[in-house]
């Protein structure tokens, strides 16, 4: 039988992406062999690979990974086609517009911050903006505060960094969390195994005795 | 920039690549049988250029198809695309003179279509590919037939392979007929298409029951025999039973219906649509469907239905 192979992102998702797949009784990577520099753990029928976090989506959706975990920031960006059969409980927090402190409304930007051009265009478009995106790697947020731009589109988590520098939270532009992918050939070559597999984590993420009534 | 140039001129695009002698052979070997199959079948050979304008073709492709189409515009101005997807241009070439043809018309290709794909997954970006079409029959069995004949030309490389079937068709009703709302179409379109089943909340417009069933559906868990049960896709499922029982019976390959097989736009497939794997690799080796409106989009209302085969997938060391 081929070994399923399931990407998981070295970020901020993958502690408790490990501990809900130990939980759903999978065999998982330990912590020391996560840190060090090995990428791939073959498990019996499981082979786990570590990827870049904005690299689940493409691995899955290319057939290269069968499974994946990834924020829905990054399968948004990479507006693929890979399934998204279960949102996990992990990972939660916001895309949103952000401006400087003496900046307008989002309406009178001339340029945009974000590590997220693609989400960040198709937000701009559907209000009719034609505001030049500038593509950044980290802070973003800088962005802002030095007035390189106006405004910033970014995750926001609690907020602390935004309050900090006095930057105002505008928009919500949708809520992320971390999301359980499966590639689309996998699934119609090996739909069974793959249900089964979201079956164990969906138990081990909703705990019955946990769903409201 | 020395390092830069030297790269260049030691290494090809990722994804492409020569062939060199003996693997032209194994290619000519595979190509040579599939060719000789389809003309002993009475299906004649057609050619269609490399590139052609992208206007003719507006409403065919869907945003993944454009996506990966390489394009470009020419010293006239011209906005041209690179050949991705032979079955458009097949339509296109053969419209025009479809009136004067005795139709069922069979005809065949070969060829490069070249997709511009991720490049750091080792992703093949230029594909060459044997079709076959049959215009102007409308009946199942000419679903049967074709998809039959794929899975022999398949078989016949020494795969044994397994079919995944859907319908086009059946995903269409289904939604058409759960709400009279175009943006509640769109929006479970797209969560049976991801299987978002986050994304279907109660719509207003939605019977309760009907969203179990798209629940079902997103799940993997529905049957044939859901549908069937449904006034509005019960030809469609009733086709599809038809069909997987028949090709299962007359070629014991092994036939598995995804009926949560939905893509976000339908794309020009009308009717049954099929996937042929290689199981242990996972590799589409063929597939195809029925199109029975798309040359209607290029003046000539006719039937259609067909399949590619990617002719490097069928041989272990071509891969």
């Amino acid at each position: 039988m081929k070994a399923l192979r399931i990407a998981l992102p070295k970020g901020r998702l993958l502690a408790p992406s490990l501990e809900l797949f130990a939980r759903a009784g999978f065999d998982v990577p330990s912590q020391s062999e996560v840190d060090s520099r090995q990428l791939v753990f073959a498990r019996g029928v499981v082979e786990w690979i570590l990827v870049k976090d904005c690299d689940v989506p493409v691995y899955v959706d290319h057939g290269a990974a069968d499974v994946g975990v990834a924020g829905l920031d990054q399968i948004l960006e990479h507006d693929g086609n890979a399934y998204q059969p279960l949102t996990l409980p992990f990972g939660r927090c916001r895309m949103m517009v952000v401006g400087a402190p003496d900046a307008g409304p989002i309406e009178t930007a001339v340029k945009v911050a974000t590590k997220y051009p693609r989400i960040a265009r198709r937000f701009l478009d559907e209000r009719g903006l034609r505001a030049e995106i500038v593509e950044l790697r980290g802070s973003v947020e800088l962005a802002a505060v030095l007035h390189l731009t106006s405004h910033v589109i970014d995750l926001v988590e609690t907020g602390e960094t935004a309050r900090v520098h006095h930057l105002r939270l505008e928009e919500v532009i949708c809520d992320v969390q971390a999301c359980l992918l499966t590639g689309r050939d996998a699934w119609r070559t090996d739909g069974a195994r793959l249900r089964d597999l979201i079956d164990r984590v969906e138990n081990a993420a909703f705990p019955k005795e946990l769903v409201p009534s | 920039m020395r390092k830069r140039t030297e790269n260049l001129t030691s290494s090809y695009p990722a994804g492409v690549r020569a062939l060199l002698p003996d693997d032209v052979r194994r290619r000519r070997r595979v190509e040579s049988a599939i060719v000789a199959a389809l003309e002993a079948r009475s299906f004649d050979e057609i050619v269609v250029p490399i590139i052609d304008f992208v206007d003719p073709y507006g409403g065919t492709a869907d945003r993944e198809s454009q996506r990966r189409s390489y394009r470009f515009v020419d010293r006239n101005g011209e906005l041209i695309a690179v050949r991705s997807d032979f079955t458009p241009m097949v339509a296109r070439a053969l419209a025009p003179s479809l009136g004067r043809a005795t139709l069922p018309l069979r005809v065949f290709y070969r060829g490069d279509v070249v997709r511009c794909e991720a490049t750091k997954l080792g992703a093949q970006r230029e594909l060459f590919q044997i079709g076959a079409e049959l215009i102007g029959d409308v009946s199942p069995s000419a679903d049967l037939a074709m998809l039959t004949l794929a899975l022999e030309l398949v078989t016949s490389a020494g795969v044994t392979p397994t079919v995944v079937l859907s319908s086009s068709a059946l995903a269409n009703q289904l939604i058409e007929s759960s709400t009279g709302s175009r943006a509640t179409r769109i929006a479970l379109r797209s969560a049976l298409a991801h299987k978002r089943s986050a994304a279907i909340v109660d719509f207003d417009d939605v019977s309760a029951e009907r969203i179990a069933l798209v629940r079902l559906i997103i799940s993997g868990r529905a049957t044939l025999d859901d549908l069937s049960a449904l006034p509005e896709t019960r030809d469609a499922a009733n086709e599809l039973a038809s069909l997987q029982q028949r090709v299962a019976e007359e070629t014991g390959a092994n036939v598995v219906v995804a009926i949560d097989d939905i893509d976000e736009e339908p794309g020009y497939y009308t009717g049954m649509r099929f996937r042929i794997f290689d199981p242990r690799t996972r590799l589409r080796l063929a597939q195809g469907g029925r199109y029975d409106d798309l040359y209607a989009r290029f003046g000539a209302p006719a039937s259609a239905v067909g399949f590619t085969l990617t002719v490097d997938y069928l041989d272990g060391e071509l891969r």
